[in-house]
């Protein structure tokens, strides 16, 4: 008798047992951002790059000029709201002493369908949103065709990585930066490659 | 017949992707790996979505890329694993085996497993209690003679 019974109590538990391992792992799902990606170049080496500046004419940049100093690299564009949102953000770390390196991504530039670009353009239209929102950035990497972009894994903007000054890529973050996720995700590791406080 | 037809159809969904360009390629097996490729590495933009059936600009810049690859002769690992160092597994949509996915693979068999072990579990006790003993036998002869008794003395009551 005591022996069904035993039988009897773990044919009831084991559902339940499932039951309650589904139920965490649903009540995780609930929590877990799906437009979370991570580059797969997390841990390595800068890609190899050579791109012009936004702004100066016959200034060019690759990844040894990074070498030698932490720093941000985001990706924008003036087409993007979020970054609209999350630039003022960026020059408030910026006066606190963060380098941020922007990558201009040019989304509307096709190869196929439009034979030249209107740089001009695009200056007075960063001018004119860099007025309005401040500038955070020491200089821009002008990423035409995205290879850059390519080979770093972005999907879109804004996203932001950290580089240390071997160049190595130690986070990416998809979407908007602010004082939480700052606070959350960059600050730890910021503060433990400048070694101050911010 | 014809409703009926027509409410069962209704219930048939079908999927039709098309692929609006077309590319020259050398071969058709440069034109076959494009095709295989691009229905299988997943837009990092568009969820769910495989960079053949989206035209997010980063999915556009995944088929070029593949494109250009293929042109290479490149072979479909190299391709794959190239996308994967950029995107991480996420833009493959047959993801590998390893430590965190490993429960994919696992759980199913596990669960088949145990549903199967239950059943025959279940079966062996309930063939094992339900054997019929001399004492059983007994019990139902018992049964017999007094049911037939009880009938023979109702029917002569039933007589007078």
């Amino acid at each position: 008798m005591s022996d069904e019974n035993k039988n009897n109590k773990l044919m009831f538990s084991v559902p339940l047992i499932i039951f309650f391992l589904l139920c965490i792992f649903l009540f995780k799902g609930l929590f877990s951002n799906p437009r979370e990606l991570q580059t797969g170049r997390l841990g390595q080496e800068m890609p190899a790059f050579n791109l012009p500046d936004l702004m100066q004419e016959n200034k060019t940049w690759s990844e040894k000029d990074l070498l030698g100093k932490v720093y941000l690299i985001n990706v924008w564009g003036t087409w993007c709201t979020t970054c609209l949102v999350e630039l003022p953000y960026l020059t408030k770390l910026r006066e606190r002493g963060v380098e941020i390196i922007g990558l201009y991504l040019e989304q509307g530039y096709d190869p196929d369908f439009d034979s030249e670009f209107n740089i001009q353009a695009l200056r007075n239209e960063v001018s004119h949103m860099l007025d309005r929102t401040g500038n955070p950035y020491q200089y821009n990497i002008f990423d035409l065709n995205r290879s850059l972009a390519f080979d770093l894994g972005v999907s879109g903007a804004p996203e932001t990585f950290l580089v240390d000054s071997t160049g190595v890529i130690l986070l990416h973050h998809t979407g908007d930066l602010n004082e939480r996720t700052w606070r959350a995700k960059f600050a730890p590791k910021f503060t433990e490659l400048k070694e101050v406080k911010l | 017949m014809k409703y009926f037809l027509f409410v069962l159809l209704m219930g048939v969904s079908t999927v039709i992707l098309a692929v609006e360009e077309s590319h020259s390629f050398a071969n058709m097996q440069q034109a076959q790996l494009f095709k295989e490729l691009s229905l299988e590495l997943r837009c990092p933009k568009c969820q769910n979505q495989n960079i053949a059936d989206s035209n997010a600009v980063v999915a556009k810049d995944l088929r070029d890329k593949v494109i250009e690859l293929v042109k290479l002769n490149k072979s479909k690992d190299f391709i794959v694993d190239y996308m994967i160092d950029r995107y991480g597994y996420f833009v493959h949509y047959k993801p590998p085996v390893t430590a965190s996915t490993l429960v994919l693979w696992v759980v199913p068999v596990l669960f088949v497993l145990f549903g199967f072990g239950s059943v025959i579990f279940r079966q062996k006790k309930s063939s094992t209690e339900q054997k019929w003993s001399v004492k059983d036998e007994a019990q139902l002869t018992k049964l017999i003679t007094q049911y037939q008794n009880n009938s023979v003395q109702v029917k002569q009551e039933s007589g007078q």
